[in-house]
């Protein structure tokens, strides 16, 4: 496998690989983390390639209409830390890498989770309809957030102190693009436990699209949701936690991760749509116990239970915990059988409290 | 800030700013009191500007989007990323930056 280092996604069979992922591998000077990655991400490149010829072949096509496009179209912006949407195009599909690392970074995270989507679950795009991604670098000045407006990405420097450029986590670029996947799909209403699945999927997804990009299986993952975005002075590895929440950071500025992780903790708060960030935590840890599990690449069987879920049309929009739950049990029966896979499901569930009976 | 104030005709006021929500869920809390500043007129003017057409009810905001209440002397007013005016916007980082 090649790879590139200008994080543009080579023309259908090739592996990306973010920039901030293989500068992470070029500086590691730990041989046991850089040289086992390498050969992982080596190994995988025909894997995946088989995987995503056969994906392709799963793509529905509308005869007379066209194909549904197998390639992202991704355009990104530079805000120059104004506030005014989308800000100046510096970067269409297909151009060369402009001398900005975020709009690079940006680039190639909209390009991995669209690569994610299509080979994994043969989707095209957030929509399954080929849309086009829009990203905005450099929003505000000092800018400690990124979100989604509900067309497109958006991204802050950050301010130094606390948080670094929001676009250098790859599972936070996915995160947002997510948020994008979810409005196109079951539109879970950002309040309360039905916005907590909002930020649980977008979590999710997230993370998968960094274990796919590093090609980790869920045990060598680190389930961690903005690792390498706090600041050198903040203690702390990462924003959230999948595996542990609410032991991502402890600072005296930034306070203690509050994240709970089964339904014995969760927080009823009136703050934040009702604790969407906080809540998040109960069925993050669900899929990674789910994940674990089950052994293997996380994106393969419990990424794809997920996925059903989402996608399937019977997720309403105010669902909650436990209505996710029981979906995700109907899928993994549906998909794998009265199989390993329904018992694992279930057994996730249950050690973070969500009933999975009507 | 302008020091050109006129404290006999001002009666301090308390501005509060609170943002909840963004990605990492971090709220953040912070508040002026105009109070013997020299500037007071001006942050109540600003404050005035940022309350215009505010809403009395929080909006649903995007995902990942900071929500903010403005609560200016007994009112408060609900706003979100990214649809601030640019009163909004400068009381806001002002606030958070210099409050207590
Ligand atoms: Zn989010």
């Amino acid at each position: 496998m090649h790879l590139r280092t200008d994080g543009d996604l080579h023309p259908v069979f090739c592996t990306i690989v973010p920039p901030h992922v293989l500068d992470h591998l070029s500086r590691s000077a730990d041989a046991r983390l850089a040289d086992p990655a390498r050969r992982t991400l080596a190994a995988d490149g025909l894997r995946r390639d088989r995987r995503r010829a056969t994906a392709l072949a799963a793509v529905p096509t509308t005869p007379g209409v066209g194909a549904v496009p197998t390639k992202p179209h991704r355009t990104l912006y530079d805000c120059g830390n104004g506030t005014t949407l989308p800000g100046r195009k510096v970067r269409d599909e297909g151009d060369k890498p402009t001398s900005d690392a975020s709009v690079n970074r940006a680039y190639a995270g909209l390009g991995a989770t669209f690569e994610l989507l299509l080979s994994a679950y043969g989707r095209s795009s957030i929509d399954g309809k080929g849309l086009p991604l829009i990203g905005s670098v450099h929003y505000g000045e000092e800018y400690n957030n990124a979100f989604f407006d509900g067309e497109q990405m958006v991204f802050g420097d950050g301010d130094g102190e606390i948080f670094l450029d929001f676009t250098v986590a790859v599972d936070v670029i996915a995160h947002e693009l997510a948020h994008g996947l979810t409005q196109h799909t079951a539109n879970l209403r950002y309040e309360g436990q039905s916005g907590a699945l909002n930020e649980s999927v977008s979590d999710v997804f997230g993370s998968l699209v960094k274990q796919y990009s590093l090609g980790q299986s869920a045990e060598q993952a680190d389930w961690l949701i903005g690792a390498g975005l706090l600041a050198p002075r903040v203690s702390g590895d990462a924003l959230r936690s999948m595996k542990a929440p609410g032991t991502a950071y402890d600072d005296d500025v930034l306070g203690k991760d509050p994240q709970p992780g089964s339904m014995a903790d969760y927080i009823e708060t009136e703050e934040d749509n009702g604790g969407v960030h906080l809540n998040s935590g109960i069925p993050n840890r669900a899929f990674h116990l789910l994940a674990t599990a089950l052994g293997g690449n996380s994106w393969e069987r419990a990424g794809q239970i997920w996925f059903d879920v989402l996608t399937g049309g019977e997720l309403t929009a105010n669902a909650d915990f436990a209505q996710f739950a029981r979906l995700t049990v109907a899928a993994a029966g549906d998909r794998f059988g009265a199989a390993d896979e329904r018992e694992a499901v279930l057994k996730a569930w249950s050690e973070v409290g969500v009933p999975t009976k009507a | 800030m302008s020091a050109r104030a006129a404290p006999d005709r001002q009666d301090p006021m308390r501005i509060q700013v609170s943002r909840t929500g963004g990605f990492a869920g971090i709220a953040r809390r912070h508040e002026v009191d105009t109070g013997g500043r020299a500037d007071a007129a001006e942050w109540q003017a600003l404050a005035e500007e940022a309350l215009r057409s505010a809403r009395d009810t929080p909006p649903t905001g995007v995902p990942d989007g900071f929500r903010y209440a403005i609560t200016v002397g007994d009112r408060t007013v609900y706003c979100a990323d990214p649809d601030l005016t640019g009163a909004q916007r400068t009381l806001i980082s002002r606030v958070l930056k210099e409050g207590a």
